[in-house]
Parts: C-alpha cells; sequence; structure tokens
C-alpha cells in the first residue's frame, strides 16, 4: 500500500478526492485544520492530521508519520484554500496576506515538505488545485486570482526543478464546483444560477474533479508534467 | 471503462493513432481507419490476434467523399460511432517563405479539412444518442513555435481551434470535444524527413531537452487519449492536454 496526501482533506473537493484514494485502496494522509466531513470517518487507511498548512514543522512530521507506515509516498493533492470575495479597494492587507499564505505559500511548503521523501524514491506525483479564475480573473476576487495564478506559476516550476527526478507536477483548474469555498460568497440560487454560463449546462461537483485527480496523481500520465488540466464544463476555453 | 462501445480512429495505422487503437481495443470495438489501407488491416489483426475485435477502413480524410464512403460504410456493418479519436496527419518540413502551394494545401486538407469532414460525418450519431466523445490531434505546436513547421503549426493551431468551437456548439448536445495536444514522440511523423542516423541524433536532443529527460511513447498518449474518451473526463470540454514531458507549460 502507498500514500497519497491530500491538504484541504477536511470538505469540499479535498474530502471527495480523499475519500475516493480510499477506495483505489490507497493510504491517506489527510490534511486539515479542522476534519470537517472526515470527522467520524472510520477507515484503517484513513490517517487525519490535524494541522495547517502554514506549518511546515506540523506537515514534515505527518510526511514522516506516513513514511512509517507505507514507505512510500504515491502523490500529494493540495487543495487547501480560502476565498473571500471583497470589493478590490476594501482588501485589507490581513486578508490578502492571508489568502496568500494559505493558498500560495502554505501549497510551497506542503511540495517542500513531501519532496524530500520523493526525491528519495525518484518517483512522485505531485497535484495543485488553481482555479479557472487563474485565467479568466473574476470580480471581487483579487487576493485568491492572485493566488491561483501564483499556483500555476509555482507548479510548473516544481514540474520542471524535479522532472529528472522521476518526479511529475500538475494543476487541476476546476471551474465553478459546488463546494462550501463559493457557498461562502453566494447563496445557493446564486451559484446554480451559473449553470446557464457553462456550455455543458451545470455547474461542477466536487465528484466532477476526481477523475482526472486520479488520472494525473496515476501513472497512467507518465508523459504530462507542468500542465494545467482545466476541468470545467467548457465555461473557459483556456 | 464503461459499455463496450464502436470507437473510430484515423491516422490507426501508425503512431499514436496505432498505440490508441491498440489500447482501446481492450475493451471496445475500434474501427482502424488510415489513408494505408494495408497498415490498417495489419493493427486490426493485431487486436484480433489479442482476443479484441475491429474493423479495417482505407480512408482518404480529405476527401469528402472517401469520409462520407467510411461512415456509410460503418453504418451499415457495425452501428453509431459515438467516440471518436481523429489522429490523422503528416509533416512536411518547409520554411515558410519558400513552402509550395501544394505542400500548404496537403498539409491544410489531411489535417484541418480531415478533421472537419471527420468530425462533421460522426455529430449526427452523437446527436441521435445526446452523447458523444470527440478528440482532435493537436500538438505542442498549436501554442509554440519551431522554425521550419509553419504549415504544421498553422494545422494544428487551426484543430484546437475548430476543437473549441465544436465543443461549445454541441454541449447542449452532451456531446464533448477534447484536442491531444502531444510533444514530441517516437512514431514515424517524427522520424519523418530524418534519416536512421539524424533521427537517432534527434532523439538524443530530444532527451537532453525535455524536462523529463526521455522521449515519449505512443502508449503515453494513448493513455490520455483514453481518458478524454471515458468518463473519467465528463465535466471537459474545449480543452487541450499535453502529453510532453513538460516541453510546454502554459
Amino acid at each position: 500500500m502507498e500514500t497519497m496526501i491530500v491538504t484541504g482533506a477536511g470538505s469540499g473537493i479535498g474530502a471527495a478526492l480523499t475519500r475516493r484514494l480510499l477506495d483505489e485502496n490507497y493510504h491517506v494522509s489527510a490534511w486539515d485544520t479542522d476534519p470537517g466531513d472526515l470527522a467520524g470517518a472510520n477507515d484503517e487507511n484513513l490517517d487525519f492530521c490535524e494541522l495547517d498548512v502554514r506549518d511546515a514543522d506540523a506537515m514534515s512530521a505527518a510526511v514522516a508519520g506516513a513514511v512509517g507506515k507505507t514507505g512510500k509516498i504515491a502523490g500529494l493533492a493540495t487543495c487547501a484554500a480560502i476565498f473571500h470575495t471583497r470589493p478590490f479597494l476594501d482588501v485589507t492587507e490581513d486578508e490578502w496576506d492571508s489568502h496568500l499564505s494559505i493558498n500560495l505559500k502554505g501549497t510551497l511548503l506542503a511540495c517542500q515538505a513531501v519532496l524530500p521523501q520523493m526525491l528519495e524514491q525518484k518517483s512522485g506525483s505531485i497535484l495543485l488545485f488553481a482555479s479557472s479564475i487563474a485565467r479568466r480573473g473574476a470580480a471581487e476576487s483579487a487576493a485568491y486570482a492572485a493566488t491561483k495564478g501564483g499556483v500555476l506559476g509555482l507548479g510548473r516550476a516544481i514540474a520542471l526543478d524535479h522532472a529528472r527526478a522521476g518526479i511529475r507536477a500538475n494543476i487541476l483548474s476546476p471551474g465553478i464546483t459546488d463546494t462550501p469555498q463559493p457557498r461562502g460568497n453566494m447563496s445557493e440560487d446564486a451559484l446554480y444560477d451559473w449553470a446557464d454560463n457553462i456550455p455543458l449546462g451545470r455547474i461542477g461537483m466536487p465528484e466532477d474533479m476526481l477523475g482526472t485527480a486520479l488520472f494525473l496523481l496515476s501513472d497512467e500520465a507518465s508523459f504530462v508534467t507542468g500542465q494545467d488540466i482545466r476541468v470545467n464544463g467548457g465555461a473557459s476555453l483556456f | 471503462m464503461g459499455e463496450k462501445q464502436n470507437i473510430l480512429i484515423t491516422g490507426a495505422a501508425s503512431g499514436i493513432g496505432r498505440a490508441s487503437a491498440l489500447r482501446m481495443a481492450k475493451s471496445h470495438h475500434v474501427i482502424v481507419a488510415d489513408r494505408d489501407g494495408d497498415g490498417a488491416g495489419t493493427v486490426t489483426s493485431e487486436i484480433v490476434a489479442a482476443g479484441g475485435t475491429a474493423t479495417a477502413i482505407a480512408v482518404d480524410v480529405s476527401d469528402g467523399a472517401s469520409v462520407r464512403a467510411m461512415k456509410a460504410q460503418i453504418e451499415s456493418n457495425i452501428g453509431p460511432v459515438l467516440s471518436a479519436f481523429f489522429a490523422a496527419g503528416i509533416f512536411i518540413r518547409g520554411v515558410t517563405g519558400e513552402i509550395p502551394e501544394a505542400d500548404w494545401d496537403r498539409m491544410m486538407d489531411i489535417h484541418v479539412k480531415g478533421t472537419f469532414l471527420c468530425c462533421q460525418a460522426v455529430i449526427p450519431d452523437m446527436i441521435a444518442a445526446n452523447k458523444g466523445a470527440i478528440v482532435n490531434m493537436s500538438s505542442d505546436f498549436a501554442v509554440m513555435a519551431v522554425p521550419g513547421a509553419a504549415a504544421y503549426m498553422a494545422a494544428k493551431s487551426a484543430i484546437y481551434s475548430l476543437t473549441k468551437s465544436i465543443a461549445l456548439e454541441f454541449a447542449p448536445q452532451n456531446i464533448r470535444a477534447n484536442a491531444l495536444g502531444p510533444g514530441p514522440i517516437d512514431t514515424p511523423i517524427l522520424k519523418s524527413g530524418r534519416t536512421e542516423a539524424e533521427y537517432a541524433k534527434a532523439r538524443e536532443a530530444f532527451a537532453e531537452n525535455l524536462p523529463i529527460g526521455r522521449l515519449g511513447q505512443p502508449e503515453e498518449v494513448a493513455a490520455v487519449l483514453d481518458f478524454l474518451l471515458s468518463e473519467r473526463s465528463a465535466y471537459m470540454t474545449g480543452q487541450i492536454i499535453h502529453p510532453n514531458g513538460g516541453q510546454l507549460m502554459w
């Protein structure tokens, strides 16, 4: 059995991915500040680690724990992120800093926590979650958009820096998806009204992201690295 | 994955088309279409020998009559096509200022018009079924550039744009269209126009320059094709995926 690590595992896409990886017979080291949807999940292959992606030491310890258990980290999926909409001129420095430190630096630190083990293995697949907002932008979303654009750059850099070591890094950019993240910013009606703007006629569900996530994390994607795969129902074609 | 379908693959006698035909035939009926009818027959025999089922068809994708004849043959002998990969392509090297008009036309006819005609041929089946998946063969060169490949780059960019247009137009009918944008893959197209010695040298250069440190294999592209035709990518349309060893990231 091999370990997959998921950040932001307590809710939304991270929680759905964690459950799917357990179904696929991985040991999952699930990281979040709160167990959320995973509270009460009873699976011997699930290790929930209550930690903050801003805490590098905690993440290194969690990696060591996982390695002690299975000996191998097959992959890392970074889902942890916050998203608070705010008119541009009202964005406070604190809000800016919290987006940057969780969404972008937290992603870097999680990758840094996992990479030494992957380098030793000479294998591993990293999947960073960005967003269609990284390319399209969105009103009242400056901090979030900046962090997700940053994730694109970070993902490509990791791919380039570690390709020769047998490590792949890719990005998945979901379109609007029914998770707590957009629900924090809009009503359920407004969320589902977005379907009118999506060629496939519906907003995404967390499960819509999992086929792509598992594909990119697996050896099936052995020649795919540094790519940003957009899973958005056709809402954005670049 | 999923129920057994009829999958049409053009350019299936060699390279990525062939690898895709062999892979998809493990769980589907594959229509192995190629200008090289004998080559299509050989791939079909390989599939049958491995326990699968396939039908070989000789087709010139640049010729509307030939594409329509292929579709008619499939319709009467096999059934509807709800899943298709249009991979037929050639490479003619040429510095922009010196490309003969005939070469340009041939590149556009086979790649762009061929993809267009093939999509037009299968979409009615998909509309009738309210379901379909198309993958068109583009390239890293839809986005990035190299010298001496103007016609190829223009053709592959056109295929990417055509794919997006089909994705938008037919999303309401639950038809998805995506593109594959491979980087350097060990195939006859990569070798074309090079002697054995030149190709050996080119392979070394690719291995050295690609971030991943090696040339891609057709089977690695076939794995991405399988993903794009499957329900695993059910929420993806109008996108391009680049199995390219990190050659291009955007």
